[in-house]
């Protein structure tokens, strides 16, 4: 076998171990989160009886109607069985496929994630730069109170104050609502999408600046400069290049964990996504929902982890080597 | 359910009641004056500034003209506009005006035909409705007796799992006895059940869209199929739903004044008022009462309140604890200061209620009735001290008690203090659990959900005008009766009521079920409230009225001069 055929037999194993290992993590965390629904108190019959009082009979035909009264395993089963063909199940809180509750909340979701996202790597990135490469100074110092009072500002409380003051008292922005068409969506996603993205975007300003820190104090960064190489040459090959690996590590994860972080925003701006219909389907024991959106988080999670591996090695090839020399 | 509690923040209650208090005696007079008297109470104990810092309103001002649409804030996504599901705030004040009953329940919670033209009683247990002629619904078909069949026939069904299930559990069979004659055969006499079709148990659905919509029916890719002035449009999931006019209605005098009503769904109380101010919303029933004052005065639109069978009531969950004593919970009403609830935390707009119903739902009932009901019931005037005096009597001393709220309106909160207040005073050791606003509804569905709590805050409202909306549910085994409460007269005298046609036995039937509630106190009355509607500064024309459950409010706003 010649080098080249060897290493792309690596490279194919490693993506296959890759995918097994992405498979086995959702189907663990499907069994978990079904497991623990079960232990959550409370009896989903309960719900579709509402207001009624039921004779047992009743009862009985109804928790046969919805399979409640199989066993556990079996359940998992046929749930299981039915997200491979691509059923995620029915809700019985909404009367609808599970597929369409979701994909009805879920662009508004990414939307809202994705100015998020842009907003966090402009900012948090950006003052985390700005913040190391003038250690010291009145704006790093200004920076570090900034971030200290954005990481401690709970999303809600963001809310309030964006919406009151560029929402109700500038006009500047739409209060509630997704809009229609893009731009319309747009303007109406950009307060949230800030009230969202201020702590995190506070977490990302200390990491970035942190590891920036660390890189501006290595030997041969400091050889580098004693020795007169351009200084922006020097922070963009040798600093920024090599800070960037924990940098985008933390704000992916922390992207990928917004999808549950954006009840509060939603709800404060009257949105509707994916975390909030989370929270209202946990409360009311819409299993089949609940399965699915966490399938759906633990998913983006996986994918988006992978993505960093993949990226990772382009911004740093010693990543790549350290990855196959094992 | 979701509902049944009505949910939301303001919210949780659902049917029922009607206060007895000293501003009934106004009413007495004239039942006419029932409209007006029900909160400016004419007792003279009442101050006369709170009395007139608001009044009812029975009609807002006339409307100049039609609007091309407008838009209402609903503070709950409906999660289905099924009427087999619709038991709450967010359903059905949107579905009462797309889809119409046999009777319908009025403004002023008077009760006429609807898709029903007549009926008749020729024996207690039968019911024979005649099915008004030339009407269509929204797909251009005609109404007929087999739409009526089909669409009462499935709260009976086990699968389909009504809420109105409990309405319909004296009914042997629903029949067709002529194209348009359907009669209803009981199992034996019920009073109420000719007056719940006036509400969601009385909707007519097409039969064809029944049986094609199947398991999607009411829901947002299928919508429904009905008679009312507005037909279903579009219903974008977590947003809004749109209703439009329907051209093809048949009371032509009632017939929509917008073309189109777009019902976006804002949970959050703040946003809410925040739309109205800045003019994004138009308008919507359910005020949060911390912005009373606030939308009261501003030049965005006006506040208006209208007449309400709601009584925010404190439900005693569980009778096993240190509130099972009726003394105790006698000693808990007496203890909490549901004057300065009424100021503080409802904006002082409602009046304290030592009955689960209010006034105006003895309308039938003769003045005898009404006056002996008055004189004898029981009072619990705020003595904080012979509350403590009461309790320590009947044993209590330290033992704790858990009361659950949600933390998301003011209201709510502060109501929660209070009783936490009381029940410290007279020796118990109250623990506040705050739960979420959804997993708050789930304590008026699941008996687990309830496990370890004590006491929890309701809105309920009776979706009838007769005090047995609300008793009835607290007869032994009722769903509703989430104490688990049982007490023999009581259930002996709701059954008499049940039985009873006749006016007069039947006002006496429900008297004494109220005497003995609100002697037992299985749920702790605290106040009543008026419904609250804000409308903007270009529509008007609405009915203030708890009707909008039923009624088809939205058709009457066009728009403001």
């Amino acid at each position: 076998m010649t080098a080249a055929a060897t290493a792309a037999t690596t490279c194919a194993v490693r993506v296959l171990r890759r995918l097994a290992g992405m498979a086995a993590t959702l189907l663990v965390t499907s069994f978990l989160v079904f497991s623990s629904l079960f232990l959550a108190p409370g009896d989903p019959a309960s719900f579709l009886i509402k207001g009624r009082s039921p004779s047992p009979e009743d009862l009985a035909a109804l928790r046969s109607q919805y399979g409640f009264d199989e066993p556990f395993l079996v359940r998992y089963w046929n749930w299981l069985e039915g997200v491979l063909h691509g059923d995620l199940g029915r809700s019985y809180l909404f009367h609808q496929d599970v597929s369409s509750v979701i994909w009805s909340r879920l662009p508004s979701s990414l939307l809202l994630i994705a100015v998020s996202g842009l907003m966090i790597a402009v900012f948090g990135i950006g003052s985390g730069i700005v913040g190391a490469l003038r250690r010291g100074s009145r704006t790093d110092r200004s920076l570090m109170l900034l971030v200290t009072v954005g990481a401690a500002a709970p999303a809600f409380v963001a809310a309030l104050l964006l919406r009151s003051v560029f929402g109700v008292q500038l006009g500047w922005f739409p209060t509630i609502g997704n809009g229609e068409g893009l731009m319309d969506r747009l303007h109406h996603v950009i307060l949230p999408a800030a009230a969202l993205s201020v702590t995190f975007t506070a977490l990302v300003t200390r990491v970035t600046r942190s590891a920036m820190l660390d890189e501006l104090g290595r030997d041969h960064v400091e050889v580098a400069l004693s020795r007169g190489a351009p200084r922006r040459t020097v922070i963009r090959r040798h600093v920024l290049r090599n800070a960037l690996g924990p940098i985008v590590t933390v704000s992916a994860l922390l992207v990928s964990g917004m999808l549950v972080s954006t009840a509060i925003v939603e709800t404060a701006f009257g949105m509707s996504g994916v975390g909030s219909l989370l929270v209202q389907s946990v409360d009311q024991l819409d299993f089949q929902v609940v399965q699915a959106v966490v399938l759906l988080v633990v998913a983006a999670f996986v994918v988006v982890n992978a993505l960093v591996d993949l990226v990772l090695p382009l911004i740093d090839p010693r990543t790549a080597a350290a990855g196959s020399a094992r | 359910m979701s509902s049944a509690r009505s949910g939301s923040p303001l919210n949780r209650g659902r049917r029922t009641h009607s206060r007895i208090r000293q501003a009934a005696a106004a009413a007495l007079a004239s039942a006419a004056l029932l409209v007006t008297s029900a909160c400016s109470g004419a007792a003279a104990d009442k101050d006369a500034d709170r009395a007139a810092a608001y009044r009812i309103t029975d009609k807002t001002p006339a409307t100049t003209g039609n609007v091309n649409s407008f838009t209402w804030s609903v503070y709950a996504e409906p999660t289905t506009i099924d009427y087999a599901y619709s038991f709450d705030f967010p359903p059905n004040q949107i579905l009462s005006n797309v889809c119409e009953s046999l009777l319908r329940w009025n403004p002023d919670l008077t009760t006429s035909p609807g898709l029903a033209a007549s009926y008749t009683n020729p024996a207690p247990t039968t019911w024979v409705y005649q099915i008004r002629p030339g009407v269509r619904f929204h797909d251009g078909t005609a109404l007929t007796a087999d739409d009526v069949v089909a669409s009462l026939s499935r709260n009976l069904d086990p699968e389909t799992a009504s809420v109105w299930a409990n309405q319909y559990k004296n009914v042997k069979s629903i029949d067709k006895t002529g194209p348009m004659e359907v009669t209803v055969t009981l199992t034996k006499p019920d009073s109420t059940f000719n007056k719940y079709l006036a509400a969601g148990p009385g909707t007519v659905e097409s039969a064809a869209t029944l049986a094609k919509s199947g398991k999607d029916y009411g829901n947002p890719q299928t919508g429904v199929n009905c008679t009312g002035p507005f037909s279903f449009g579009s219903w974008t999931s977590g947003q809004s739903l749109t209703l439009k006019r329907f051209d093809g209605y048949w009371n032509q005098e009632r017939k929509a004044k917008s073309g189109e009503v777009k019902f976006v769904f804002l949970a959050d109380a703040t946003t809410r008022v925040n739309a109205f101010q800045s003019g994004e919303v138009d308008g919507g029933w359910m005020v949060p009462p911390n912005a009373y004052a606030q939308l009261g005065s501003t030049q965005a639109g006006k506040l208006y309140f209208g007449r309400n069978t709601t009584v925010a009531d404190e439900v005693v969950a569980n009778l096993k604890g240190p509130l099972g004593d009726p003394k105790v919970r006698q000693a808990l009403l007496m203890a909490i200061d549901r004057k300065g609830i009424v100021k503080a935390g409802a904006g002082g707009v409602g009046e304290v209620s030592d009955s689960l119903v209010t006034d105006n739902l003895w309308a039938d009932a003769p003045p005898a009735t009404r006056e002996a009901l008055l004189k004898d019931l029981p009072k619990y005037p705020y003595d904080p001290a012979k509350a403590k005096a009461l309790a320590a009597e009947a044993g209590v001393n330290g033992q704790e008690v858990v009361i659950a709220t949600s933390p998301l309106d003011s209201q709510t909160t502060i109501i929660t203090q209070a009783v936490a207040q009381a029940a410290t005073a007279i020796g118990l050791k109250p623990r506040i659990d705050s739960l979420s606003a959804e997993k708050y509804t789930t304590l008026f569905t699941d008996p687990a959900a309830r496990e370890g709590i004590d006491l929890f805050l309701t809105f309920w409202y009776t979706s009838i005008t007769d005090p047995l909306d609300m008793f009835a549910s607290l007869e032994t085994g009722a769903f509703s009766n989430y104490g688990n409460w049982s007490d023999p007269a009581f259930d002996a005298a709701v059954e008499k009521a049940v039985g009873a046609y006749d006016p007069a036995q039947h006002a006496a039937a429900n008297a004494e079920a109220q005497q003995i509630a609100s002697r037992e106190l299985p749920w702790l009355p605290l106040y009543t409230l008026p419904v609250s509607v804000f409308m903007g500064k270009k529509i008007t024309g609405v009915q203030p009225s708890i009707a909008y459950l039923y009624y088809p409010w939205a058709a009457e706003i066009g728009a403001k001069g």
